[in-house]
């Protein structure tokens, strides 16, 4: 069956004109002239932008926000990739115990999680305030990602290619640097991207698990919004979609799949 | 002089012995096969000599010193695998230069000998390519340059050939084998395909169930096989279990069905404990001869006549049940004739008692 392109064409913009007009709207929202978070907006201008600009808490948010996703990232790239090299390499119960281990987190309500780890860190007496308990969660939250991605990278892979390079002299750990590794570095790349976004755009983690102190961008974004409905809320918004949008792009530019 | 020796090498995954103990030695430059059917153990032979896989039990000997708990990196071998196992990231030059840079050999020193080892496999003029913009056989011949430029002391092979069509598969056979003898390197090459295990090695061994059952020459192996399960499947072989008629030192006398005696030189097969009144012998389908209806000493029906180039196979209705045999295209013998089978009584082999076998 064919469908008429001209119709293809429409139902093409309609998906795209669905998915993307609510980031226009916020986009367009942090242009307001006005005093309030309206649309369609009441004048154009950027003195929103500036007013977050010289905004402590938010400057404050979206750097803590950055590191801790960064951190977490980091970190779910060492364990993920580990995760991946045995579920893929190892078959039985234990590889299909990790594997469940590992997306757990994906498949469960994120809420879930979250209280299941308030629990267990005020169980072991550690709490929420010295930020590990919000570290685990950023963790648990974003390692599916890697390993999904470097799976993938994995999967049609030949175990051998490793093999041959230790018979050619080098060590388990040269061999993963100078053969594994490159070969699962689109994995990596498009993992890292994931992971990062998740752990930038997570709330109900974050929510929970956060403590006192500083918070990340999207708990300051929802207290700020609690009291005050200026269209800062729409300019913080702008920035990190911006900030994701360069993530990507240069993801894609540095490290996309040139094979 | 040996090279590497197996003694009673053991491995068990889980429960289920992969390998009984078995002991091989090989001499230097000795080009040797490990042959059998599928899931005999002969990857997992070669996986321990490379130090992919702990073993169980026994020893590993490199120039008699056991290098069992050497890491694969430390064992001095060129490897190549089935899926040829190329960098898929590098180029033809980066993966022949990779094993010498693990060795630090110098710059200079590594562009001469990847050069000359390009050379060796005709690979010059695609060295800058990558592997997946090569065709199977040039893929193949580059994963055999990149074992041998780093010259280990020996050579596994993995059923390099099992991926390449039958043509190329020929060519590569001659190829390896002149390469082998060229260079001079001790060489372990592991196939489930008779034809090759014969054609190239200077030893054939024969393994079923995680035991070897004949390690010997291929013509050995071939005119003389240990079992009857070697001589089944090393070529087609026909069995006759023929009654004796008598034994002295000179040999046997068996009967055949007509009443016709044949006599059976002595070998080194053991006596049937079983039933000494009876004798299993072996002949091979060239070594039994069509002749006219009358003549030879056993008669026979042709049920089946295929052509097959150089020769003609047939199937042969006997007493003795049904007996493959090959003739030259020149005689004319058609589906349904009465004929005469002709044996050498000289080329038949008696083989042992197959019982011990079954019992296991
Ligand atoms: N990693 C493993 N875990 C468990 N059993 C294994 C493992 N590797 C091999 N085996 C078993 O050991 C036996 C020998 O395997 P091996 O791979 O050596 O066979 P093979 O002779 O190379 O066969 P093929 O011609 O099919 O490659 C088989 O029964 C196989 O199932
Ligand atoms: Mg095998």
């Amino acid at each position: 069956m064919r469908i008429a392109t001209p119709l293809l064409a429409v139902f093409r913009t309609l998906v795209y004109v669905f998915l993307l007009a609510p980031i226009l709207v916020v986009v367009l929202a942090s242009l307001n002239a006005g005093n309030f978070l309206t649309f369609p907006p009441q004048g154009l201008s950027l003195r929103w932008f500036w007013t977050f600009l010289n905004n402590d808490i938010f400057l404050n948010a979206i750097a803590y926000s950055a590191t801790l996703a960064a951190c977490a990232t980091a970190v779910s790239l060492v364990l993920g990739t580990m995760a991946s090299l045995y579920f893929t390499r190892h078959a039985g119960k234990h590889a299909e115990a990790v594997r469940i281990g590992v997306l757990l987190p994906l498949i469960l309500p994120e809420i879930l999680t979250a209280i299941a780890l308030l629990f267990f860190f005020y169980e072991i007496g550690v709490g929420t305030e010295h930020k590990i308990a919000l570290f685990t969660g950023h963790v648990l939250m974003t390692l599916p990602f890697i390993f999904l991605n470097v799976n993938t990278s994995l999967q049609g892979r030949d175990d051998s290619i490793e093999l041959a390079a230790r018979t050619l002299g080098a060590s388990r750990y040269t061999a993963f640097r100078r053969v594994t590794l490159p070969l699962i570095a689109p994995g990596l790349s498009t993992g890292a991207v994931f992971a990062f976004i998740i752990s930038f755009d997570t709330f109900g983690i974050s929510f929970i698990l956060k403590g006192t102190g500083s918070a990340p961008l999207p708990i300051q974004l929802f207290d700020y919004l609690r009291f005050n409905f200026t269209p800062e809320a729409a300019a913080v918004s702008t920035v990190s979609i911006l900030m994701t949008l360069v993530l990507v792009v240069a993801a894609d530019l540095l490290f996309g799949r040139r094979d | 002089m040996t090279e590497v020796s197996l003694r009673s090498l053991q491995k068990l995954y889980g429960k289920t012995a992969a390998l009984k103990a078995i002991s091989l030695d090989v001499t230097h430059g000795e080009f040797v096969s490990l042959l059998g059917p599928s899931g005999c153990g002969k990857s997992t032979t070669l996986k321990c000599i490379a130090g992919f896989e702990d073993i169980t039990d026994g020893r590993i000997c490199f120039d008699n010193k056991d290098i069992s708990r050497k890491l694969p990196e430390d064992r001095d071998i060129g490897m190549v695998f089935q899926s040829y196992a190329l960098f898929p990231h590098m180029t033809v030059t980066q993966n022949l230069a990779f094993g010498l840079e693990m060795r630090r050999v110098p710059k200079a020193d590594i562009a001469r000998r990847v050069a000359s080892a390009m050379e060796m496999v005709q690979l010059t003029p695609y060295a800058d390519r990558y592997p997946k913009a090569l065709s199977g056989g040039q893929q193949q011949r580059v994963a055999l340059a990149r074992a041998l430029v780093i010259e280990p002391a020996i050579l596994l092979l993995d059923e390099p050939l099992a991926n390449l069509d039958a043509k190329l598969r020929d060519e590569m056979r001659g190829f390896i084998r002149d390469l082998q003898k060229r260079v001079g390197i001790t060489t372990i090459y592991v196939t489930h395909d008779q034809n090759e295990a014969m054609t190239m090695s200077d030893r054939v061994v024969v393994m079923f169930d995680g035991e070897i059952a004949q390690a010997a020459a291929p013509e050995d192996v071939y005119n003389r096989p240990a079992s009857e399960r070697v001589a089944r499947f090393v070529g087609n072989a026909n069995i006759l279990d023929l009654p004796v008629a008598g034994a002295d030192a000179q040999g046997t006398t068996v009967t055949l069905p007509g009443g016709t005696p044949l006599h059976i030189a002595p070998c080194a097969a053991p006596a049937r404990a079983g039933a000494p009144d009876r004798l299993r012998v072996m002949a091979r389908p060239e070594q039994i001869t069509l002749t006219g209806p009358g003549l030879g000493q056993l008669p026979g029906r042709i049920e089946k006549r295929y052509f097959s180039g150089g020769h003609v196979e047939y199937t042969v209705a006997t007493e003795c049940g049904a007996l493959f045999v090959t003739g030259p295209t020149t005689q004319h013998v058609s589906e349904g004739d009465t004929v005469g089978l002709s044996f050498d009584p000289a080329r038949l082999w008696p083989l042992p008692d197959p019982a011990p076998e079954r019992a296991q």
